[in-house]
């Protein structure tokens, strides 16, 4: 039986995953994920420490005061994400994956020397609002069910057409009438708030929150979760997310030889499953076992 | 033939010059397009005929010249404010959206089409659904009108040459155009599919009273398909006429077709 605490841990993978998809399933490469998880993970760890109403001892705890926790950290996540989103999302390729990395380190940097942040110790002792990993399971699987259900419908919308055609080709799609700033803006915001949300749980599931949560590796990390998953549909991510925070955790008897294995599986993943686990030809070889068949849901 | 022009043209190009470096591409050309009219643009190889397609649809910014669209100048255009205003092409060097479904496509180009209140589309409600039914099979009229309703599941990378230059004009009408710019629609096209092609472009101008500017190397199937004709020769409009009137001047003979009259 997997440990508990390790699948919170998973499930918290496979959320950065589908925020890291969004982007890249509208051919966007953009790697800014650890730093909007940072963000949500510091509001959540200086809400509840700093404001008494929202810590342990208040009548609002948990549950309201969690949820305003995850509605102000989303807000400012997209906040922050529609302001740089204009100019960055400008580049395209490799640069805006080195734009976005930049964008990691400049906050990483930002949230070692800012006043309020905990310099490189950071914030300690936040609240948990639940007792045992269960309570974080729960609450990590709702998420993950609401932003799965989320892409699986965005797919399905004329976005999700908008996002294909602008990875296929976005200056046809830019001639066919898309508006294809806005597509690409639109999903680097909701990418943002996914992962503001899952560093809000996070914060509390870690219990201390610091400048090491969002990082450059991270950004690599968060990638390897889609490409090895798979970036043709939202359960790739998901996929990826689950199985590539487990190997580490799986492999912790065999020592630092695990590091290597990790790297050999994500570099091997590729080699085999070069469009990732859950592929196209997958899913259609699925759907004709699904009962509940969806007409328009349907690639 | 052609009556006489109303007095608003539908797309006016006024002295539109475009400069790479140190070529012109494109010469202070002049020429308009009148509503419901099929106009040609012909030209030997590199003479700026898809450099003035690029300008018209809002891709290449003219280093000089500007664009008029009933009568009124198009301000910074961007591709797809161009779109909006009612213009759609095809790319000489095809564009499609290679790893979607044939019928997609189509459906990217109805994108507009296909707005809807957010939250019917985010619950899947009934209303969303029967609009998406709705939205499929004008995808799929728009498909039978080119011959490619049997192959619309098949990805649009699987199709062969001339069907995917048919694609490329089923997903231009799409966005429902009333200027159809083609750019060399019959090119790697055999005879008889570039008669059906004529048959074809005769049809969706009825069909949905458009109006053509069409750039194609083949000249008797220009002559024959084209109310008006423009030549542009080294970024230089050199003539501008009814087929009758282009064949026999001199400067085009001289230019481009090489001395046969
Ligand atoms: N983006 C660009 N940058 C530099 N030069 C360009 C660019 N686009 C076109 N040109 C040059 O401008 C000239 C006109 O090109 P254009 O593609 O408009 O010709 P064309 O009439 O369409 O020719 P063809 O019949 O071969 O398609 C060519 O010499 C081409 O090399
Ligand atoms: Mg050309």
């Amino acid at each position: 039986m997997i440990d508990p605490t390790l699948l919170v841990q998973m499930v918290l993978g496979a959320l950065l995953g589908l925020s890291v998809y969004l982007p890249l399933s509208g051919g966007q490469l953009s790697l800014a994920t650890p730093g909007f998880y940072a963000i949500g993970g510091y509001m959540a760890a200086l809400l509840s420490t700093g404001w008494p109403a929202l810590g342990g001892a208040a009548p609002l705890y948990p549950l309201p005061s969690l949820l305003l926790e995850l509605g102000l950290a989303g807000a400012l996540a997209a906040a922050v994400a529609l302001a740089i989103g204009g100019p960055v999302l400008k580049l395209r390729g490799i640069y805006l994956a080195i734009a976005t990395i930049s964008l990691v380190e400049i906050l990483r940097v930002l949230n070692l020397n800012l006043p309020f942040t905990g310099g490189a110790v950071g914030i300690f002792a936040i609240p948990q609002p639940f007792s045992d990993p269960a309570g974080y399971l729960g609450a990590a699987l709702l998420l993950l069910l609401l932003v799965g259900l989320l892409c699986q419908r965005l797919e399905g919308m004329r976005f999700g057409r908008a996002q294909a055609a602008i990875r296929d080709d976005e200056l046809a799609a830019s001639c066919m009438g898309i508006d294809t700033a806005r597509v690409k803006l639109t999903a680097f915001v909701i990418s943002a708030v996914i992962a503001a949300l899952t560093g809000v749980l996070s914060a509390h599931f870690l219990n201390t929150w610091n400048a090491r949560q969002g990082s450059f590796d991270a950004s690599i990390t968060t990638l390897a979760f889609v490409v090895f998953g798979g970036s043709r549909s939202w359960l790739g991510p998901i996929a990826g997310g689950l199985a590539l925070t487990a190997v580490p955790e799986l492999l912790r008897p065999i020592g630092d030889l695990r590091l290597i294995v990790y790297g050999l599986v994500i570099v091997v993943g590729p080699v085999f499953f070069p469009q990732g686990l859950i592929t196209p030809e997958l899913l259609k070889g699925l759907a004709r076992w699904w009962p509940w068949r969806q007409r328009e849901a349907a690639p | 033939m052609q009556q006489r022009p109303p007095a608003e043209p539908l797309l006016a190009i006024e002295a539109v010059s475009c400069r790479f470096g140190g070529l012109l591409a494109l010469d202070a050309v002049s020429l308009q397009v009148q509503e419901g009219e099929i106009f040609g643009l012909i030209g030997p190889n590199g003479a700026g005929k898809t450099t003035l397609f690029n300008v018209i649809s809002g891709l290449t910014p003219p280093s000089g010249g500007r664009v008029l669209w009933r009568g009124t100048p198009m301000s910074r255009p961007s591709p797809e404010r161009v779109n909006r205003l009612g213009i759609a092409r095809t790319f000489q060097n095809l564009r499609l959206f290679d790893s979607l479904p044939v019928i997609e496509n189509v459906l990217v180009g109805l994108h507009h089409a296909a707005r809807q209140p957010l939250a019917g589309a985010l619950l899947a409600s009934p209303a969303f659904r029967r609009r998406q039914a709705v939205l499929r099979s004008q995808a799929i009229e728009l498909l039978a009108l080119v011959d490619l309703a049997e192959l619309a599941d098949q990805t649009a990378a699987s199709l062969s040459y001339g069907d995917r230059r048919r694609l490329e004009i089923a997903r231009a009408l799409a966005t429902a155009p009333a200027l159809l710019l083609l750019d060399e629609p019959a090119a790697g096209m055999n005879p008889v599919e570039k008669d059906d092609l004529c048959a074809l472009i005769d049809r969706i101008r009825a069909h949905f009273a458009l109006t053509v500017l069409i750039i194609e190397h083949h000249v008797p199937l220009m002559m024959r398909l084209c109310d008006r004709l423009a030549v542009l020769n080294f970024g230089e409009r050199i003539a501008l006429g009814t087929p009758e009137q282009v064949r026999h001047d001199p400067a085009v003979i001289e230019a481009y077709l090489g001395g046969q009259p």
